[in-house]
């Protein structure tokens, strides 16, 4: 008996775990076509990071996922670009030519996009820009219910690694910018604003955003 | 207020005082390009151990270095690791000052107006101001042409000895300073052949030429020799051409299409930033039509003398930006010349403000706004600012191993050298390839070379990045904190 109660547990365990794993597609991220900018310049390319082989693994997602940001209104701490304008950053247009990324003053510089409503964040994609191996620093990026993110801020990504940017120290990895953006785990966080800083990059003092996507459901 | 003369003079030096000022504002703003620091280390060994050795392959001639020590002196700066960018960007910012006034006195023959405008555009420039604050030789190589070509003229003219050593002089200088001098000279023979109405005033011609020849020998002699200390370097300055041709006609690099220079002067856009010199370079073209137009000599000579430097730079396949600087003299009394062929005043004025303007504009965007951005045409290959906080890194690896190694493994690290110029003897390393042993208290490396050292590592680091120059990434190894039980 108490086997037989045992076997129709772990059966229903089972069918539960099954149904949770249909309920998860993998995230389809359009990816723009690999930009080499033509320039002529002599640099090393060598020193370019080693491509990866192979496909980026999937990052798992619930059903029903979509791209929140896309049209999405965007503030910045830099509110006047020299080069671009806010509205690149959520127009759907991540090829990185010129003419489709913002361009923020040095120092530490952050965009917010503004969902509309409170949403589950499945996923972050950022595309800083592409056109060539480069490194944002102190890249953190944050999720809240606060326009102002003193209150209730999860940070989802965080590699300041020394605090710069007084946002928290992170533990994070830097990486270099590629044509496939970093494409970052929402972990569950909850929010209507998301937020984006970084501190410069290793090619000049400046901040760039080509598109950032934010994937997720609105709360219900 | 003002006597009459001096009030003539006065215009002038206000100029200088504005071109000294585009040259000197915040000289440390820029990082330093690899040339610049490679430069650098150079002139610092000089002041430390008083002593230079002319490179015949890598490096130009000896009138930077020796430029420096002066001011070096004066600003109590007594070795390398005290040597401050400000004191050796004086050098070229200086000579670029006294490039402008010379061009002045060239073109006055065309009167006090026009002479002054082609010095104004030469003062606000684009190109001339970036390369005035820029530790290269290319600055003083220009200002020793002016030199060369108004004491020439005056030698012509006047027949006097004086002016023969002079210009023999400049020419030594102009050879001392870069091996493409001989270039220059035989453009500015060139162009005296082409447009001279009547022969040298002198009634000793063969004696006036063994001046020049002898003071420009002699000039040299003195630089490439080490003022005696280094005989080898005389043998070394003709060698360095066996280098410098290979370098010009080979591949380097650097190679670019003929209309390399031209579109320098003319638009370009790039990343959002626009880039153009259309009006000056449009007053130009105008100005070499009419100097044949109008008979005028010095136009005449101006457009000679641009054509033949213009050919004879954009002929090799090797091209770099700061040898535009050569072109910009030429230019300026040409699109002068067009200015002051405006009969009616008011729009004569009008023209004048607006280039001026519009030029100053261009250099507020390339020298200071912009200096060290990849879209500036200028900054050719330039250091990544990032590259400053490699101070701070190795400040703070010090501090944690007093008596660790800093190790530099990278196929390329100029300008690093510069910056850890003042850390104590010993405590940094430079490799082109990993060594067995990679530990250190700081470790910066190419990501091409990162996993060889990362394998070779033993104990935990962090790594991050730094950005030597667009395109070329270096991976930072610092090593852990101690975790806390």
């Amino acid at each position: 008996m108490n086997r037989s109660r045992l076997s129709l547990l772990l059966a229903l365990l089972a069918l539960t775990g099954v149904a949770q794993a249909a309920d998860l597609v993998p995230l389809q991220i359009e990816l723009p076509k690999p930009l080499f900018a033509g320039t002529p310049r002599p640099i090393s390319l060598p020193n370019l990071e080693k491509p990866r082989s192979g496909k980026r693994a999937d990052l798992m997602v619930p059903a029903g996922t979509v791209n929140l940001s896309k049209g999405k209104p965007v503030t910045s701490s830099d509110s006047l670009p020299v080069i671009g304008e806010l509205t690149f950053i959520t127009d759907g247009d991540k090829s990185g030519t010129d003419g489709t990324y913002v361009e923020l003053g040095p120092t530490p510089q952050w965009i917010q996009i503004d969902l509309g409503a409170p949403a589950h964040i499945a996923a972050v994609a950022i595309w800083h820009f592409h056109s060539q191996a480069r490194v944002y620093h102190d890249v953190v990026v944050q999720v809240s219910n606060d326009a102002t993110f003193k209150t209730g801020v999860t940070t989802i990504f965080n590699n300041d690694d020394d605090d710069s940017s007084k946002l928290g120290k992170g533990k994070d990895q830097a990486y270099i910018e590629n044509y496939e953006g970093k494409l970052l785990d929402g972990k569950g966080a909850t929010g209507r604003y998301v937020r984006l800083s970084s501190n410069g990059n290793t090619s000049d003092e400046l901040n760039h955003y080509c598109e950032v996507e934010v994937h997720g459901s609105l709360v219900k | 207020m003002f006597a009459p003369a001096l009030r003539r003079w006065y215009p002038l030096a206000l100029l200088a005082l504005l071109a000294l000022g585009l040259r000197t504002h915040e000289l440390e703003r820029r990082s330093l390009h690899a040339d610049e620091a490679n430069q650098a280390v150079k002139t610092g060994e000089l002041i430390e151990h008083g002593f230079y050795a002319f490179d015949p392959r890598d490096h130009h001639g000896p009138t930077l270095y020796y430029a420096t020590l002066p001011l070096a002196w004066l600003r109590g700066e007594t070795t390398l690791a005290t040597l401050s960018e400000t004191t050796i960007r004086l050098v070229p910012a200086l000579a670029g000052t006294c490039g402008v006034l010379l061009l002045f006195f060239i073109a006055r023959p065309i009167g006090f107006g026009p002479a002054f405008l082609a010095a104004a555009l030469m003062a606000v420039a684009p190109a001339s101001v970036y390369y005035s604050r820029y530790y290269i030789q290319e600055t003083l190589l220009v200002t020793f042409t002016l030199a060369g070509i108004l004491t020439a003229q005056r030698w012509w003219q006047t027949g006097r000895p004086t002016w023969a050593l002079a210009t023999g002089a400049a020419l030594g200088l102009m050879q001392a300073t870069k091996e493409s001098a001989p270039v220059f000279i035989l453009c500015a023979l060139a162009t005296a052949l082409l447009v001279a109405r009547h022969r040298p005033a002198t009634p000793h011609l063969g004696r006036d030429l063994a001046l020049i020849f002898s003071a420009t020998l002699g000039v040299a002699a003195l630089f490439y020799s080490s003022f005696g200390t280094h005989p080898a370097g005389l043998y070394d300055a003709v060698k360095t051409y066996t280098f410098s041709s290979a370098r010009a006609t080979g591949t380097s690099g650097h190679e670019k299409l003929w209309w390399y220079y031209p579109s320098l002067f003319g638009w370009g856009k790039s990343g959002g930033l626009v880039f153009q010199q259309l009006a000056f370079s449009a007053l130009a073209l105008a100005g070499a039509i009419l100097a044949f137009l109008t008979r005028s000599l010095l136009l005449r000579a101006a457009a000679f003398y641009t054509l033949l430097v213009l050919v004879a730079l954009s002929f090799p396949p090797y091209k770099t930006p700061w040898h535009a600087v050569h072109l910009v003299p030429g230019l300026a009394v040409l699109a002068a010349g067009t200015i002051t062929l405006i009969a009616w005043r008011p729009l004569a004025l009008t023209a004048t403000a607006s280039l001026l303007l519009l030029q100053l504009n261009q250099t507020h965007l390339v020298a200071f706004l912009r200096a060290e951005d990849p879209r500036n045409p200028y900054a050719y290959v330039h250091t990544s600012p990032d590259i400053r906080k490699i101070r701070a890194l190795a400040a703070a690896a010090l501090s944690a191993q007093p008596n660790g190694t800093i190790r530099i493994i990278s196929e390329e690290y100029w300008p690093i050298p510069w910056y850890l110029r003042a850390l104590p003897t010993g405590s940094v390393g430079y490799w082109s390839t990993p060594p067995t042993d990679c530990d250190g208290a700081l470790i910066l490396t190419s990501t091409d070379l990162a996993p060889t050292v990362r394998a070779r590592l033993h104990g935990d680091y962090r790594e991050s990045f730094l950005g030597l120059r667009p395109g070329f990434l270096c991976v930072v190894f610092t090593p852990a904190p101690p975790t806390t039980p």
